[in-house]
């Protein structure tokens, strides 16, 4: 080819064994990759944003045999054609950053698609390792490949893996460095894509280089000349070339014989090649038997089955959360609301602080932070069994079943699996919506999301509901999310016939195989998802803790709450609130803060409602305070664990026996709402707009403040008018006053 | 002659034979004959990238009320009813 002795940027600057190495991974979704990554990364894996955008960029740094390697996993993509945000943050990685070594994780069940994607990566003219990962799957199945026969075709080292069983992982790190020294060199001129193709795009080279050697000394003649060849939009637009006068001369024969789709010959010839190469080197059983996969989806697919199997799952996803995580819940508040605020009392009395401050870490800091831990197993638990819904598979069944449900809010299928992430919590919710291929379909999931109920609203149900509906929790709970999802469908028919008209995008995803996640893969994702609620509780929560306390004590020496900073901001919007049967400056204040994160509502509550501590009853020592703490989360742990076995007789949830215990808060706010005000209270904290977390995923993922100024407007006005249409109605009715 | 190509040397479409994908029932496998180019850089292209393209075999594994299920290779690809209908396929 004569094109070939450009194809090697790097070169010169290899002087020794010293350097660092940068090795981007990139594959197909569901090639095993992330698991690959996991298995040779493990806890030194760092997770971070792509700049710019929300995709999620991993990364990890780590010594292999003295050697420094940096491993930057790009977004699991098949093609590097710019047409989602994955694809352009893998190509723009690749073409600008220039890894030393591409790690190309291929499939090995799946060849001829995966190999589309190699055939991409070749033209970049970086070096190539492949993982033709899930080896022993395609053995299993009977695929014999030839590696050798890979290696020699692609002139690119290929290394059988297996990142389930850890097989292949230090041979593959083995090849990197081998190929980043240059002692394995590419050696077989570039592929060929066809005599017309080959010489239009050497005709554009030779063009680019005479006229503009500034951008073929940063990028490769080659992929550049290839990319204008294809009309690459998006290349075009970065190099402000103009491509009729590069490439008019030299693709006339090309155009003359086959037609002037160009972009359509370019993806012909490179799926040409993936094919044939996969003819060549992969045998596989005449007789395939039926898969194990394929037998589940018939069931699970099933056109009457399908839906009620995946309210049935869902159903039992929620069940096992509360379940597991109540007891451990339960624990976290006894800890913290009881020796936790004793052991500061006693510390902060030894160094002589004054009286004040022990109120400020007892009734701010550890009220408020503590109100929001009681969280954490809920939502540990919570995206523990998304996590294995996504890794096992039937996270993708779930978007094709609901796909036709999803199409009357003018969105498909692919947009369910953000929503249902938004029932642990809206942020990763609105993060998740970057799968989805549209502009369009982006927006306006987010701007439904926020009415799937999070898990930081449940703390304001459980609060009322313990209260007000002790009979039947489980019900009143649950229909409020089910209030939240009928809105959502209400508001996305708005959406689709006002602000988004248009039909929507066609769906189409691939369903992998169906997969058992290790327990270490689904600890690490659900710390991964988890950890944003804990760094959020620690910091910013921690830090409104504080601020709520101040507005509340002050101006200093303030008598009564009411006339505090925030006492006076309730009563100003109280009035506001007055027609919802809930005008208390009280409750005011505490939406108020809510604004700030959902679940501080009833933190700030505490503070309002509970009354000055009527201590001392005998204080337990340190140790017998120690003792407690470990006897009950035993307890907690047997409670958890007693639960689930109950789950299999389909008895009720743990929030039926959730605190008999009378407590301060329970009790003022008893004297405060009556049950209809408590349902409509409930309804508003549903409904109000989202969040300042949410606000600020919204902006990073849209840009400006546009779309959360919609969120915010609309859901407002939703929450106030059913609200009113709760209380209003419920007293039309007699419903008590 | 099975493989045809979705456009003709002089550029005008050529015949597109065969049966729309979405219609093909559960179990049923053939080779895809044409898929719609209209829409470059849409779903169409996404679809081809996914492995549906002209001269694979395919087989319907669900076609039920929502999108089709069909196998392609190694992998199960969901399709929208539009774009399976704009894919045609032969037996």
């Amino acid at each position: 080819m004569s094109a070939a002795p450009k194809l090697s940027p790097v070169s010169a600057e290899h002087p020794g064994a010293a350097r660092s190495i940068t090795i981007a991974v990139a594959g197909n979704p569901n090639s095993g990759k992330s698991t690959l990554i996991n298995a040779i990364a493990g806890s030194r894996l760092h997770v971070g944003n792509w700049p710019g955008v929300t995709v999620e960029k991993k990364e990890a740094a780590f010594e292999h045999e003295g050697r420094r390697l940096r491993l930057v996993d790009l977004p699991g993509t098949y093609s590097l054609s710019p047409y989602s945000q994955e694809e352009i943050v893998a190509r723009d990685y690749l073409a600008h950053e220039r890894p030393d070594v591409i790690v190309n994780v291929v499939d090995a069940t799946n060849l001829e698609r995966n190999l589309y994607l190699t055939v991409q990566l070749l033209e970049l003219g970086i070096p190539v390792v492949m993982a033709l990962n899930v080896y022993d799957e395609a053995q299993a199945k009977g695929h014999r490949i030839d590696v050798r026969g890979i290696e020699a075709r692609l002139g690119v080292r290929v290394v059988p893996t297996s990142a389930t069983r850890k097989q292949g992982l230090e041979e593959l790190l083995g090849a990197v460095v081998a190929t980043a020294d240059r002692s394995h060199v590419r050696t077989i001129a570039p592929l060929s894509y066809g005599p017309d193709l080959d010489g239009a795009t050497a005709g554009v080279a030779r063009a680019l280089e005479e006229r503009h050697p500034e951008l073929t000394a940063r990028l490769p003649a080659r992929w550049l000349a290839l990319k204008l060849v294809e009309g690459d939009a998006r290349v075009l637009e970065e190099t402000g070339l103009e491509r009729d006068a590069l490439v008019a001369a030299p693709l006339a024969h090309l155009v003359a014989a086959h037609g002037d789709d160009v972009e359509a010959i370019v993806a012909e010839a490179r799926y040409g090649l993936a094919a044939g190469l996969t003819r060549e080197v992969l045998e596989r059983p005449s007789l395939q038997k039926t898969e194990l996969t394929e037998r589940i989806d018939r069931v699970v697919l099933n056109r009457f089955l399908g839906i009620p199997i995946f309210l049935a799952a869902m159903w039992l996803v929620f069940k096992l959360t509360f379940d597991l995580s109540a007891p451990f819940g339960d624990w976290i508040d006894a800890m913290t609301s009881g020796p936790f605020k004793r052991w500061a009392a006693v510390l902060l009395g030894a160094i002589g602080a004054p009286g004040w401050t022990v109120s400020l870490v007892n009734d701010g800091v550890i009220a408020g932070v503590g109100f929001v831990l009681v969280f954490v197993p809920v939502i540990f638990a919570m995206m523990f069994f998304i996590t294995f819904l996504e890794g096992s598979g039937y996270m993708a069944r779930a978007a094709f079943v609901m796909d036709k449900a999803m199409h009357a809010m003018g969105l498909h299928g692919k947009s369910f699996i953000p929503m249902v992430l938004g029932f642990g919590c809206n942020v990763p919710g609105v993060y998740a919506t970057r799968t989805l291929e549209s502009g369009r379909d982006r927006i306006l999931t987010a701007l439904l999301i926020p009415l799937m109920s999070c898990g930081a609203r449940l703390p304001v149900y459980v609060l009322f509901v313990g209260v007000f509906f002790p009979q039947r929790p489980g019900t009143v709970i649950w229909s409020l999310y089910v209030i939240g999802i009928a809105l959502a469908i209400t508001m996305g028919v708005v959406f689709k016939k006002t602000l988004f008209r248009g039909e929507a995008p066609a769906f189409i995803m691939e369903l992998p195989p169906y997969r058992m996640p290790s327990l270490r893969s689904l600890c690490l994702h659900t710390w991964e998802k988890g950890k944003h609620f804990l760094t959020k509780a620690g910091t910013y929560i921690l830090a409104v803790s504080v601020i709520v306390w101040f507005m509340l004590n002050l101006p200093w020496g303030v008598e009564h709450k009411k006339d505090s900073y925030l006492g006076k901001a309730g009563q100003v919007m109280a009035p506001a609130l007055a027609p919802l049967g809930f005008g208390t400056w009280e409750a005011a204040s505490s939406l108020i803060t809510g604004v700030i994160a959902k679940e501080i509502v009833v933190g700030t509550m505490s503070e309002i409602y509970a009354p000055k501590p009527a201590h001392e009853e005998q204080a337990p020592t340190f140790a017998e305070d120690l003792r407690e703490i470990g006897t009950s989360f035993v307890g907690a742990g047997r409670e958890a664990l007693s639960n689930v076995v109950s789950t299999a007789g389909l008895s009720s949830i743990s929030i039926d026996k959730a605190d008999e215990a009378p407590s301060p808060l329970k009790d003022a706010v008893r004297g405060a709402f009556t049950p209809l005000t408590a349902l409509g209270f409930m309804v508003f904290v549903l409904l109000y707009m989202p969040c300042v977390v949410v606000a600020i995923a919204m902006r990073q993922e849209f840009g400006g403040w546009k779309w959360f100024g919609v969120a915010f407007a609309y859901q407002t006005a939703l929450a106030w008018g059913m609200a009113l249409l709760v209380y209003q109605g419920g007293r039309l009715l007699g419903l008590g006053a | 002659m099975p493989r045809s190509s979705s456009t003709a040397a002089d550029g005008s479409p050529a015949p597109r034979p065969g049966m729309p994908l979405g219609l093909l029932g559960d179990g049923e496998s053939a080779e895809i004959v044409a898929v719609a180019t209209a829409a470059r850089g849409g779903c169409e292209s996404r679809a081809e990238e996914m492995g549906l393209r002209i001269g694979k075999r395919v087989v319907m594994l669900s076609n039920g009320a929502g999108p089709v299920l069909v196998k392609v290779d190694e992998s199960r690809i969901a399709v929208d009813r539009g774009v399976a209908m704009k894919i045609k396929v032969t037996k």
